[in-house]
């Protein structure tokens, strides 16, 4: 299973995208500023924005879904079960991930954002696609929401997962890194080689590169570990 | 001088608070009233019960400038400075006076080249910028930012706290859930449940947080 991007084009009034490269099983993380085409990259992955020139091909792919950013955007339902039933669904299961079980009767706009998006997290999660792509999935939440969801995303074992976030404290154990800068999608590698030359590394990982420790993934407890190892 | 007495309103419950420092971290988890607070210090909400002072005056009485966490839902105007331009023309500034101020602050922004665009165009961090720079141009004694940093990308969330702490405003109110900027804040108040758990400098509250994750990251791989 894997999406390959084949020099992909996309413009949209004076922003060009242009990406090239292949997603393989696992999850990978789409850093990069504000502005700078996650979202956009995002929509050509799902396939709800064509490519002017290139394509985005998908091998083994038969399902894909996409969390939006803003978790209200997802909400079709007057009741916070029927919204997890309409992404087709057992009501109790998402909303017993979600931690939202004695929700279910409640509207889902009376939920503060950060259990909007637990809740919209549960939902893409249960569903389990082949393809799942994440656009800032971590934004709104407190430390403690970040850590669990960070938790959600580790346990799942198959398909490709697709984190687009600028997120600099809590993150997941990640497979690869890409950084988007002005549009232009770049492929850093898999983990841990590619940690050195991320370029937006959040500043906790910066700080323990620069005291010499070479840490095994992107997450605050790898670099305090690799920290440890070096520092005896 | 922000003075809090007998603080009744929704959730929040806060006897007695006197904090005089300029740059002020609101952390806390989703939830612990911290919008609320924001919303009570910025006028946008009388208190239910108690009282509310900014520089000895109800915040009705101070400007105040906002930044929300939503830009989309503060944006009023289609094009970007008209936006800007919004803040001194409500004040009936004179026309050269409204279009300096409007040119002063996105410079200090470093969104002159967004000015002629259209808003809807934008990213959402960019709205974030022009919203930052929507309260400045009112030279605000008193700049509130409610998660403003929740959708920026580092090199953007830097800028923001550049402008802040470049900014005139005698107090600045910043809610953030990165606790690597608020470690850099002369005071934090720690909420929970609609209560001040903690507050002191970034030393004194995070200390009582060691044990979360509540804790910077920055202290955690440098200390």
């Amino acid at each position: 299973m894997r999406v390959e991007l084949a020099d992909l084009v996309f413009s949209q009034d004076s922003f060009t995208l242009r990406g090239s490269g292949t997603f393989d099983e696992g999850v990978h993380l789409v850093s990069g500023p504000v502005g700078s085409g996650k979202s956009t990259l995002a929509l050509l992955l799902a396939g709800l924005l064509r490519p002017e020139r290139g394509a985005v091909r998908r091998h083994g792919v038969l399902t894909t879904q996409l969390l939006l950013q803003f978790p209200e955007h997802h909400i079709t339902s007057p009741t916070i079960a029927g919204e997890a039933a309409s992404w087709g669904l057992v009501p109790e299961d998402a909303l017993a991930l979600a931690e939202l079980s004695a929700r279910a009767d409640d509207d889902p706009f009376h939920l503060s954002r950060g259990e909007l998006k637990r809740l919209t997290l549960a939902c893409a999660l249960l569903r389990d696609p082949d393809l799942l792509l994440l656009d800032e999935p971590f934004s709104s939440l407190d430390c403690t929401a970040k850590r669990r969801a960070c938790r959600m995303l580790e346990k799942r074992d198959a398909g490709i997962t697709v984190v687009f976030s600028h997120e600099r404290a809590v993150l997941p154990r990640v497979d690869a890194i890409w950084e988007m800068e002005e549009g232009v999608l770049a492929a850093r590698g898999s983990v841990p080689d590619a940690i050195p030359s991320w370029q937006h590394a959040p500043p906790y990982l910066r700080c323990a590169l620069e005291q010499g420790a070479r840490p095994m993934n992107i997450r605050l407890s790898d670099a305090r570990e690799a920290l440890c190892r070096i520092r005896g | 001088m922000i003075r809090i007495a007998d603080l009744r309103h929704r959730l929040l419950d806060i006897p007695g608070l006197a904090v005089d420092a300029r740059h002020i971290a609101v952390i806390g988890p989703n939830g612990s009233g911290k919008t609320t607070l924001l919303s009570v210090c910025s006028g946008i909400e009388e208190p239910e019960a108690g009282s509310v002072l900014l520089l000895d005056r109800p915040p009705s009485a101070v400007k105040v400038g906002w930044v929300g966490e939503f830009p989309d839902r503060t944006l009023l105007f289609s094009r970007v400075y008209d936006e800007i331009a919004s803040t001194p023309r409500f004040r009936h500034r004179p026309c050269p006076e409204t279009d300096r101020a409007v040119r002063a602050v996105a410079e200090v922004v470093g969104i002159r080249h967004l000015l002629g665009k259209k808003v809807a165009a934008l990213s959402g961090g960019e709205k974030a910028l022009v919203a930052l720079a929507a309260a400045c141009a009112g030279d605000p004694e008193v700049l509130v930012l409610d998660e403003a940093d929740s959708h920026l990308d580092g090199v953007t969330a830097e800028r923001v706290q550049r402008v802040v702490r470049e900014s005139a405003a005698a107090h600045v109110l910043w809610c953030t859930q990165s606790m690597d900027v608020a470690a850099t804040a002369d005071c934090v108040l720690f909420m929970e449940n609609g209560r001040v758990r903690h507050h002191g400098t970034p030393e004194e509250v995070f200390s009582a947080l060691e044990e979360t994750c509540f804790y910077p990251t920055l202290w955690r791989v440098s200390r």
